[in-house]
């Protein structure tokens, strides 16, 4: 049977030898040299497809005129999704990211369509026959997407509904609590509060943790 | 010293995997000498972490670029403070740095736990070292940060200038370290439930460590708030990406957990409710970094498609699926031991806000998640951005503000009719007057005027506290108001430590409300030209270009554009925006241009300058926005973490032990003395 020593011995060994040969291949590889740069991408922010921009176009309406302001149409922009890669609106990706080329080409558009009279949702529709549905920032209020929205809100009133349920069934009233009351602070006479809010202040005053 | 690095890795990975191994077996089998066993790996584990981290640190100072990691991720002009912080910008580095925290945290837990609670050490052991053999392995086998290039490059690629920011370098690790103090209440909450003590005593383990996790993750937040306003030029700071809504999640339901446990303290309640909130923080922080490392849902903070996402995933449902099968065979152990009394309650009052916390975890999961489902459900690509995240939460987060004025004030067990009138008549004016000053000032949407309302009554009912406590050390112990105030802090530091921590909130809601009023104009100008614009409160603003003018220091080529300002006629001075471009050692640009923000920043108001581009050497093309109360976010943030330090700062002082109840009870003349004073 081997000893602890002899073990650490053996195991010693072996990593020093480990080391020097790793120590000697890592000085050979430092020899080779190469004229470029590393190109490996691990770089923390996202990559840009900047010819993910298409054209967006629909003839003027007869006679046509802005459809909105400027403040309307980018607050429009807010609504429709940057498809450079980034996860930002147009308006906030082409004011933001200024080597984007892709949210400046769809601002372009917009302009365009805004000029050609189109509404806001002629405009997003328009948008979303070019890009798909991910031209949206929010998923539509109807078909399958629903879900998105009403799943939150009928979850909270499901768990709330079913949470005061639970708390109803479990509200046991109980007359005097005879352990928390005899041990607690007794009623003040004159004094207009009760002995919970009493012992709760003073338990602050004389420094009791209490959250 | 990076061989040894290296080297060390491999035998941490041993390491773990005999810590793992033994103490399960120690905890199963009840043997002492294999839980000691497991105990010391795990020690080693931390001791061969630390080594490894230390070897890729000395790669990066000194400047190494045979190793990938290094090459990829400085440069040789960087400065070395974020050659340091270089160490968990990417992706292997960054795993190396979680295991290196949830060691230390690992050994410092269980090291303070063991004469506590003994039967609890073998699982929790195992557990902590289960999840630090996952995260080593995944450092050897698909992210080495020791892993070689065939080649020796002159120089590295560098970081991105964007994550050359103060902000950048000292966000990740706090965030880091929130997610991961969140393995420790996990690994007590496992152990709890593997062994079936499911009392209170497994929380006593836990709760410092699950309040580090959300000081941690608070100031990782808003750090990165921060960083985004400053460095981006969106004139934003929170954009509902995954990766920030992959930290949120944690936060909530680790909110959500501080406040029941102390229902479970105070009542014996909801025992199967705090298991879940401390498993699901942990799984939570799990899929934040599976999010960020697999590419399944696209973001901006990505490390790109990688080989880790699997193993993320598979971890996940692993985990998921070991603690649903616990939980689940242990329910009858987690009985309440008490009943409620009232639904007018402190108690149901938490049970509301942990409630509407988990409903807007749920919301953001959901959101984060859904343009998977929709894929896999139909194959139609979607986004789900800001729209969404606003209209959902934005209900929820009122009702959750309106309950951080209730939950404090309202008495546990049941609350008199007399107790809700004293504790919310004052607050409940003081909001409604906010709401109608504002209002009648000309402020006429929904949100913001139900917002500020509720920060009104919120503001009050803290005020109110702090007030009613001062008063009643003065009448007692004869103390002057700030002397009272810091003594009633110290001497009950989770209460008002906490109500700090509301404080902040309400300053972050009052500045989230204020974002609704920002203005935004695009501007060009060439030099002498001038822009007016008035702003949200109805104040004049000039703006006068200096000109561009060009600049190339060491590493950089940089244009700038200064702005002479001006608002109702008085000159605030320059407001100036530089575009840059990073060179390397041999002048060719890295990355792309960024741009650096002018901000000047008032508590009213933020005016943000961002030099878009420059047409004719001269002509610059600007963006202006004024930002209302953008500076509350960032004094909220920091009034939550010195609210979050007070609570988590141990007590000074040992409480002398008392002759009983009687003892500490004032005097019948002192409870009229104080009770005058309320």
């Amino acid at each position: 049977m081997t000893s602890r020593r002899e073990f650490l011995r053996r195991a010693g060994s072996g990593a020093a030898a480990i080391l020097l040969a790793a120590q000697a291949d890592a000085q050979q590889r430092r020899g080779v040299t190469h004229d470029s740069t590393i190109v490996k991408d691990t770089a923390n922010l996202f990559a840009m497809d900047q010819d993910a921009a298409r054209p967006v176009r629909l003839p003027p309406k007869p006679g046509a005129s802005p459809s909105m302001t400027v403040t309307e149409r980018d607050e429009l922009e807010r609504h429709i999704h940057c498809q450079c890669g980034c996860t930002l609106d147009v308006f906030t990706c082409r004011t933001t990211d200024f080597s984007c080329q892709v949210s400046p080409s769809m601002h372009r558009d917009v302009v365009a369509l805004v000029n050609g009279g189109y509404t806001a949702q002629e405009i997003i529709d328009a948008f979303v026959g070019v890009y798909g549905e991910r031209a949206r920032m929010a998923p539509k209020k109807s078909g399958f997407t629903l879900l998105a929205w009403v799943t939150p809100g009928v979850m909270v009133v499901v768990a709330g509904t079913l949470l005061s349920m639970w708390l109803k069934r479990r509200e046991q009233p109980q007359v005097r609590r005879s352990v928390a009351h005899a041990s607690g602070p007794r009623a003040v006479p004159g004094v207009d509060a009760t002995p919970e809010e009493l012992a709760r202040l003073e338990a602050a005053v004389k420094g009791e943790d209490d959250a | 010293m990076i061989l040894i690095g290296e080297l060390s890795l491999w035998v941490a990975l041993l390491m773990a995997a005999w810590s793992t191994t033994v103490s399960y077996a120690g905890g199963a089998m009840r043997r002492s000498d294999l839980t000691a066993s497991g105990v010391r790996g795990l020690y080693a584990t931390f001791a061969m972490v630390v080594l490894a981290a230390v070897g890729l640190w000395t790669a990066l100072l000194s400047r190494d670029f045979s190793l990938e990691y290094v090459a990829s991720h400085i440069s040789a002009t960087m400065p070395s403070v974020y050659i340091f912080t270089a160490f968990w910008s990417g992706q292997a580095g960054s795993l190396l740095f979680w295991a290196l925290i949830l060691s230390m945290y690992g050994t410092i837990a269980i090291a303070t736990s063991r004469k506590r609670n003994a039967e609890l050490v073998p699982w929790a052991t195992g557990t902590i070292s289960a999840i630090l053999l996952f995260f080593i392995a995944t450092n050897c086998f698909k992210a080495n940060p020791f892993t070689r290039l065939d080649f020796l490059p002159p120089d590295g690629r560098g970081m991105n200038p964007q994550l050359q920011n103060f902000g950048m370098a000292v966000h990740p690790p706090n965030l880091y370290l929130g997610y991961v103090a969140t393995a420790i209440p996990f690994a007590f909450a496992i152990a709890a439930l593997f062994t079936r003590r499911l009392d209170a005593e497994w929380l006593g383990s836990v709760r410092r460590w699950a309040l580090l996790s959300w000081f941690f993750l608070t100031i990782g937040i808003v750090l990165g708030m921060w960083w985004a306003y400053v460095e981006l030029g969106w004139s934003g700071y929170w954009a509902w990406d995954p990766v920030e809504n992959s930290s949120f999640l944690p936060w909530l339901t680790t909110t959500a957990f501080l406040h029941s446990i102390m229902i479970q303290e105070k009542r014996g309640m909801l025992r199967k409710w705090n298991v879940v909130l401390v498993v699901m923080s942990f799984l939570l922080s799990i899929f934040g970094t599976f999010i960020t490392r697999s590419g399944v849902i696209e973001s901006v903070h990505s490390f790109a498609q990688s080989p880790v996402g699997n193993w993320f995933a598979t971890f996940f449902f692993l985990s998921t699926g070991i603690t649903v099968y616990l939980v689940g065979t242990r329910l009858k152990d987690l009985e309440a031991k008490a009943e409620l009394e009232s639904m007018v309650s402190r108690e149901a009052a938490f049970l509301y806000n942990n409630l509407l916390l988990i409903g807007i975890a749920f919301a953001v999961f959901w959101g984060t998640i859904f343009p998977i489902i929709s894929e896999w459900a139909n194959g139609t690509k979607i986004t789900v951005g800001p729209p969404f995240f606003n209209a959902v939460n934005v209900p929820l987060g009122l009702l959750l503000l309106g309950l951080t004025g209730v939950g404090p004030l309202i008495a546990w067990r049941k609350a008199s009719v007399s107790n809700l009138k004293r504790q919310f008549a004052t607050p409940a004016i003081v909001g409604l007057i906010v709401a109608v000053v504002l209002f009648a000032l000309g402020m006429h949407s929904l949100a913001p005027l139900m917002t500020y309302g509720l920060c009104g009554f919120v503001a009050a009912t803290i005020g109110q506290e702090f007030t009613k406590g001062v008063r009643a050390r003065r009448a007692i112990h004869h103390e002057s108001v700030i002397t009272g105030f810091f003594h009633l802090v110290a001497r009950n530091r989770r209460r008002y430590g906490g109500y700090i921590v509301h404080a902040g909130i309400v300053m972050l809601f009052a500045a989230f409300a204020g974002m609704a009023f920002r203005t935004q104009h695009d501007v060009t100008l060439a030099t002498g030209q001038s822009f007016e614009a008035r702003d949200p409160y109805g104040h004049q603003w000039k703006f006068v270009s200096q000109g561009v003018s060009t600049s190339s220091p060491r590493d950089r080529l940089v244009e700038a554009v200064g702005l002479e300002t001006f608002r109702d006629g008085k000159r605030l001075g320059f407001i100036t925006s530089e575009k840059r471009q990073y060179l390397d050692t041999q002048g060719n640009p890295l990355f792309g241009k960024i741009t650096e923000v002018g901000i000047r920043s008032t508590a009213k108001l933020d005016t943000y300058v961002v030099l878009a581009g420059v047409r004719n050497t001269d002509v610059a093309e600007l963006t202006i926005s004024f930002n209302p109360l953008v500076v509350w976010v960032w004094i909220g943030g920091f009034l939550m973490m010195i609210g979050g330090l007070v609570v988590m700062w141990p007590q000074a002082e040992k409480r002398r032990p008392q002759a009983g109840y009687a003892a500490v009870m004032p005097t019948q003349a002192e409870r009229a003395e104080l009770a005058g004073a309320v």
